[in-house]
């Protein structure tokens, strides 16, 4: 958190979760350079860290371990967030909302199934840089749109993955399930689905509004079947 | 009064079973000593409106909280350091402990389903597992003063052997939301019916426990009191008597006879100090879960009997029985882009299927024996960290995705009956100690053909329903053997110190009452003879209310 003004580690829509005080590490893994292309990836250590523990405070909750992405790895992260879900109309792009900063507390935790999305995600991000350095010259961060989409366009679709990419389309689904799954948590990410709940209420449950329930009745009784109202 | 003195009864555990007896005796004047393995709570300690966004890892389930960050149970779990269990070679159980005071509790779904006419006398109706001592009838009112105290939602159906509770006992059940209506009209369409469900949440007030105020999930604890957990109502309500003692980091080992053969009281672990002590009582009441009631029984060797205390019989860790449970998910392209309202509601079931095909049952078309009903999920809930499996791509058409996807899915859960069989059970593991030196329990667990059948008459009848309402499985069932649950993962154990008529075959009386100990009683899912479809939790209450009043008589005439 040392760097508060940059929107990648940003997290100020959270309002009640702290991370340690400088809990920001330097990353454990070099950038994997043109060894990390092709089949396998080099190991990726396991994050030995404190966690949550079995009795935490729930109401005042923390996040003891240590966050070890470098600022290269958010950066690409980042990039690869927003062009994953791009800002459209009111909602924001995922660096907006704390997303790479999520991506980060999830990567450095030291449990089993974080760790195994480690082991994809840290050495995928500098393939990533690797693979826009030797097709663009750049790090994919700094590359165009377009060069960028041509290297996505080898690993987001899971019947079109390019025949050796295997293990970088399984790092995209990973940021794909993560950077979605981050995103519609936030408030932003709620507004933007419809989520309009968590709101206590008194007296009855009201149930589906009119609106809701005529369009229920509807889709019913086009199907042929009986509507019952609520 | 404090610990170290006699109390007219000992209570071992405060989840359902031992809450209600706590209640029940020290309402009848009774002074009881209650001893909770975990430490003290009260949901208080819930963050009931905080979401995902708030929690580390947006709140997803890990080895220190495994069903989430807002899970009410605290130092429990599948797996607990230093308290372990094994398993027999060739066999998988999972067993969750809650050590906190309230135990499961704090947690459950809240879901409350009477057992009906046909679910205690199993045996007579097809020759499978045994009877119960009691019938329906014996049960009814106190399913009645259960539901009424407690507060239970829902309706009388009327549907075969799914009882009516009696006038005035239930409360009004919450509104249907858009998608249990929309499974209803497929529901009635092939007549599968689709129910308000029960659950003991609170709708309207009672006493000092605030109805529902439709947010939170009730797995967090209700710190309003609307969702029914033993920490919002009978231990406070039992503290308030004046007559209840209660000791919590208190880890029961042993139950103490004399040489006469009658219980004396209970040997603990003070977890504080690492003292063994002991508690004395008139009476001793264990309800520390299956598992742990079998496990104490059977470590206890008074006057070296190897066989462990109230065991005469054998049955002690045998009839060990779980829920049924498998899982269908479904896309309803029907339910895409409906217009978005709150559905949060009573955060759990508003509506249910209860098991209908009794005539399949009775002329054989269904191909097996017993029951199930379903629990049903959707909702345009927190989306969580699911949203976005089984998507693809990238970019705007991704987000649309996301979007029109939203709140058009349903999962149909399983929830069936298991027969007792033969290799499912629980003995001491002589080989394995936990941290306190206590001998562990060794799990033995295996489904029998008819829960393989009913998960196969589950997915059969689902699909028709999906198929019914234009839906598309998420993914094509597993076949029977890999689609059912591992033995105790719902969380439903009961069953290994069986209550019967017969002293040569049970562990209990139709009370709760030990054969062999004329003052031991049990009042927790180990005296259940057969595991219906139905949740347990209700029952265990009605069973304990039910021994409690008769403790609670005898400890007024003197005979204990």
């Amino acid at each position: 958190m040392s760097d508060a003004k940059s929107p990648i580690v940003m997290i100020d829509r959270r309002v009640t979760l702290k991370w340690l005080a400088g809990a920001m590490a330097v990353g454990q893994l070099a950038a994997c350079g043109d060894q990390a292309k092709g089949l396998t990836w080099p190991e990726v250590a396991a994050i030995k860290a404190q966690g949550i523990g079995v009795d935490p405070d729930l109401i005042n909750p923390v996040v003891p371990w240590p966050l070890t992405m470098t600022q290269v790895e958010l950066a690409a992260a980042a990039k690869l967030a927003d062009l994953i879900l791009p800002a459209e109309g009111d909602a924001p792009a995922p660096s907006k909302v704390g997303v790479p900063a999520f991506i980060n507390e999830w990567v450095s935790a030291p449990y089993p199934d974080q760790h195994e999305d480690r082991k994809l995600i840290i050495p995928g991000l500098a393939w990533l840089d690797s693979e826009s350095k030797t097709r663009n010259g750049v790090v994919f961060a700094n590359a165009d749109v377009g060069a960028q989409k041509l290297i996505l366009d080898d690993i987001a679709f899971k019947d079109k993955v390019k025949p050796g990419l295997e293990l970088p389309a399984q790092f995209f689904n990973r940021m794909r399930v993560l950077t979605l799954g981050a995103y519609f948590t936030t408030r932003e990410g709620w507004a933007d689905i419809g989520y309009i709940g968590n709101q206590p209420g008194t007296g009855d449950y009201a149930g589906p509004t009119p609106e809701a329930a005529a369009h229920i009745k509807g889709v019913i009784e086009a199907m042929g079947l009986t509507y019952t109202p609520a | 009064m404090t610990p170290d003195e006699p109390h007219d009864a000992v209570v071992v555990g405060s989840g359902a079973g031992g809450a209600m007896a706590a209640w029940v005796l020290t309402k009848a004047g009774a002074s009881v000593l209650m001893l909770e393995a975990g430490r003290d709570y009260h949901p208080d300690e819930a963050a009931m409106l905080n979401m995902a966004m708030d929690a580390p890892l947006r709140g997803v389930g890990t080895p220190d909280k495994e069903f989430g960050f807002y899970d009410a149970t605290v130092d429990g779990g599948w797996q607990m350091p230093g308290e372990p269990y094994t398993m027999s070679e060739g066999s998988e159980f999972m067993w969750w402990r809650s050590r906190m005071l309230g135990g499961r509790t704090n947690h459950w779904a809240r879901n409350s389903f009477r057992m009906g006419e046909y679910d205690f006398k199993p045996q007579t109706r097809d020759g499978l597992g045994v009877d119960w001592p009691i019938e329906y009838k014996d049960l009814a009112p106190f399913y009645d003063r259960v539901e009424k105290m407690i507060g239970v939602y829902g309706t009388n159906t009327g549907l075969e052997n799914h009882p009516s509770s009696g006038p005035g006992v239930l409360q009004p059940p919450p509104k249907f939301r858009v998608w249990e209506t929309f499974l209803k009209a497929g529901g009635d369409a092939i007549n599968i019916p689709v129910v308000p469900a029960r659950r003991a949440i609170l709708t309207k007030k009672i006493d000092e426990r605030s109805p529902c105020y439709w947010a939170s999930g009730c797995g967090r604890g209700c710190g309003i009191g609307a969702a029914f957990q033993t920490t919002t109502s009978l231990i406070p309500w039992a503290k308030a008597t004046g007559k209840l003692t209660l000791a919590t980091g208190a880890m029961v080992y042993e139950v103490v006879l004399d040489a006469s053969g009658k219980a004396t009281g209970v040997r603990y672990i003070d977890k504080a100090t690492g003292a063994h002590k002991e508690a004395k009582g008139r009476v001793v009441i264990i309800a520390a879960s299956t598992g742990e009631t079998a496990r104490i029984l059977l470590n206890s060797k008074p006057n070296g009997r190897a066989e462990g205390v109230s065991n005469s019989s054998g049955q002690v860790g045998r009839n060990l029985m779980d829920t049924v449970g498998s899982s269908v998910n479904a896309y309803f392209p029907n339910l895409e882009g409906r217009p978005r309202y709150n559905e949060d509601g009573a955060m759990g079931l508003h509506a249910y299927i209860p098991f209908w095909d009794y005539k399949g049952v009775k002329d054989g078309t269904a191909g097996t024996p017993r029951g199930y009903h379903v629990e049903i999920g959707g909702s345009f809930g927190d989306p969580g960290m699911g949203v976005g499996s089984g998507l693809d791509g990238y970019g705007a058409s991704l987000r649309s995705d996301v979007k029109r996807r939203y709140g058009s899915r349903i999962n149909f859960t399983q929830r069936g009956e298991m027969i007792p069989n033969a290799k499912s059970f629980c003995e001491i593991d002589t080989n394995t100690k936990d941290k306190f030196g206590i001998p562990v329990l060794k799990f033995s667990f295996a489904w029998s053909e008819h829960e393989l059948n009913q998960v196969t008459h589950f997915q059969k009848n689902m699909k028709a329903l999906i198929d019914k309402l234009g839906g598309t499985l998420a993914a094509e069932p597993a076949e029977p053997t890999k689609a059912i649950s591992k033995g105790g993962e719902i969380i439903h154990e009961v069953g290994t110190a069986r209550m019967g008529k017969d002293a040569k075959d049970s562990v209990v009386n139709q009370y709760g009452k030990s054969w062999d100990v004329d003052n031991l009683y049990l009042t927790d899912g180990s005296v259940f003879v057969s595991k219906a479809h139905k949740n347990p939790t209700l029952s265990i209450m009605a069973l304990a209310m039910r021994s409690s009043e008769s403790i609670a008589a005898r400890l007024r005439k003197g005979e204990l």
